[in-house]
């Protein structure tokens, strides 16, 4: 069966969007080029059409982009609400569907890895700071929310992701010569800062968030500006 | 305004994550409920979903609930996709629709019947080019939101006719008659894109 070939200028008109974007049907490719070449009409409606287009292509490139942290920030707000739900799922009784059952373990586990994590955090901090002969008094002893740490040396601002398990995050920290300082944050987030020796070495903030960024047990690792 | 060749100037569809590639990380979420696939997914669209969004005037604080209603979707439906179009197709019409409901329920109207405020483009400026972007972006703002999401998926995101339809879940008729009365809004509002000398007053 040859191609339909309409060739009419209502119908050429309509596609001459398309046309503009490089998406026209292949079909229609043919036989609209052609009225064009021919309708001094659609030749300007195209070109104008080219021109939106070029204005809408601008704008959206010219428009900022969502920061990093808000992308994660996001997510992790999506993600707590799929481990409520789904948490409020598990049968009570242990005769739930397989389904809700392997859900209910992964999210014992994610829960208790994150409790892992934060639990190591303040461990590292109390330790780091004992240490230093700087341990707080009770009243001004502060983990959460606690803005911004007073650094002393480059530091990184951590999330570790939900599955990380003890010794990899130790084993991430001293590979890195970093020692936790604060957190965790709101987010789950910790602030760590580089050891004299890392420093020494040629190590920095940034050097060092871009190795723990591509670490599967880190969700997310940033410079902290000093 | 310059005529140029039909061939010139045209492109592809922007598609940074191929098809293949995005439905192999749905499999994973509708198998394995894998959260590394969720994050990857969501993190492909989280940009292009905000900003298209926002074109469509939702307002800032519901952009992150909408995006994060839609990847809602597609973490308890990802088994429910059959794979009849592209799954772009899917989550971008599956937020639009979201989006429609906040602007419902933030009562907004997507047209004005006000007139336009003349004295906020600089119809005197030097750069005819500069004032006809203004102009544009008036006559952008005033469409009604299903014929600037026509246009911003068919210009912004590249994406063919049968592919709107499918986002917008309507006939290709209706993309095209959508698209048909953007563009005759628009050369109300710039008088060059009717191919007009101009003066806009």
């Amino acid at each position: 069966m040859s191609p339909r070939i309409p060739d009419t200028h209502a119908e050429a008109w309509a596609l001459l969007p398309w046309l503009a974007n490089g998406r026209i049907a292949p079909e229609d490719r043919e036989w609209v080029e052609a009225h064009v070449q021919t309708c001094a009409e659609c030749r300007a409606e195209l070109a104008a059409q080219r021109m939106v287009a070029s204005h809408v292509t601008r704008e959206e490139a010219d428009s900022p982009p969502q920061a990093g942290s808000d992308e994660q920030r996001s997510f992790n707000k999506l993600w707590a609400r799929i481990e409520a739900a789904e948490s409020a799922s598990i049968p009570i009784t242990g005769t739930g569907a397989a389904v809700g059952t392997t859900r209910s373990s992964r999210t014992v586990r994610w829960l208790a890895a994150a409790v892992v994590v934060q639990a190591l955090g303040l461990g590292v901090l109390g330790m780091s700071l004992k240490n230093n002969g700087a341990m707080p008094a009770s009243d001004d002893f502060r983990t959460r929310a606690q803005e911004e740490p007073r650094l002393n040396a480059p530091a990184v601002r951590i999330v570790f992701a939900p599955s990380a398990s003890i010794d990899s995050v130790n084993t991430l920290l001293e590979n890195q010569g970093l020692s936790i300082v604060a957190g965790p944050g709101s987010q789950g987030n910790f602030t760590a800062e580089l050891s004299p020796d890392a420093v020494a070495s040629g190590a920095s903030a940034e050097s060092v968030a871009t190795v723990m960024k591509k670490d599967p047990n880190v969700t997310l690792a940033e410079p902290v500006q000093q | 305004m310059a005529l140029q060749s039909v061939d010139s100037n045209t492109r592809a569809a922007p598609a940074p994550h191929t098809d293949s590639t995005e439905r192999e990380l749905l499999e994973r979420i509708a198998r394995s409920k894998d959260q590394a696939a969720f994050r990857t997914l969501y993190g492909n669209y989280y940009q292009r979903l905000s900003r298209l969004l926002a074109r469509m005037s939702v307002r800032r604080e519901d952009i992150e609930e909408v995006v994060n209603d839609t990847f809602w979707v597609v973490w308890t439906k990802a088994s429910e996709f059959r794979g009849a179009s592209q799954l772009s197709t899917w989550i971008i019409g599956i937020a639009y629709r979201r989006a429609l409901n906040a602007l419902r329920r933030a009562k907004l109207r997507p047209v004005s019947d006000e007139p336009f405020d003349e004295d906020s483009v600089s119809v005197g400026s030097s750069e005819e080019e500069e004032t006809n972007t203004q102009w544009l972006s008036l006559g952008l703002e005033r469409l009604p939101v299903e014929q600037r999401m026509a246009l911003e998926l068919t210009y912004t995101l590249g994406h063919s006719c049968e592919e709107v339809a499918a986002i917008l879940d309507c006939p290709v008729n209706t993309v095209k008659t959508r698209l048909f009365r953007a563009r005759e809004t628009l050369k109300q509002v710039l008088p060059e894109l009717a191919g007009m000398s101009g003066e806009k007053s």
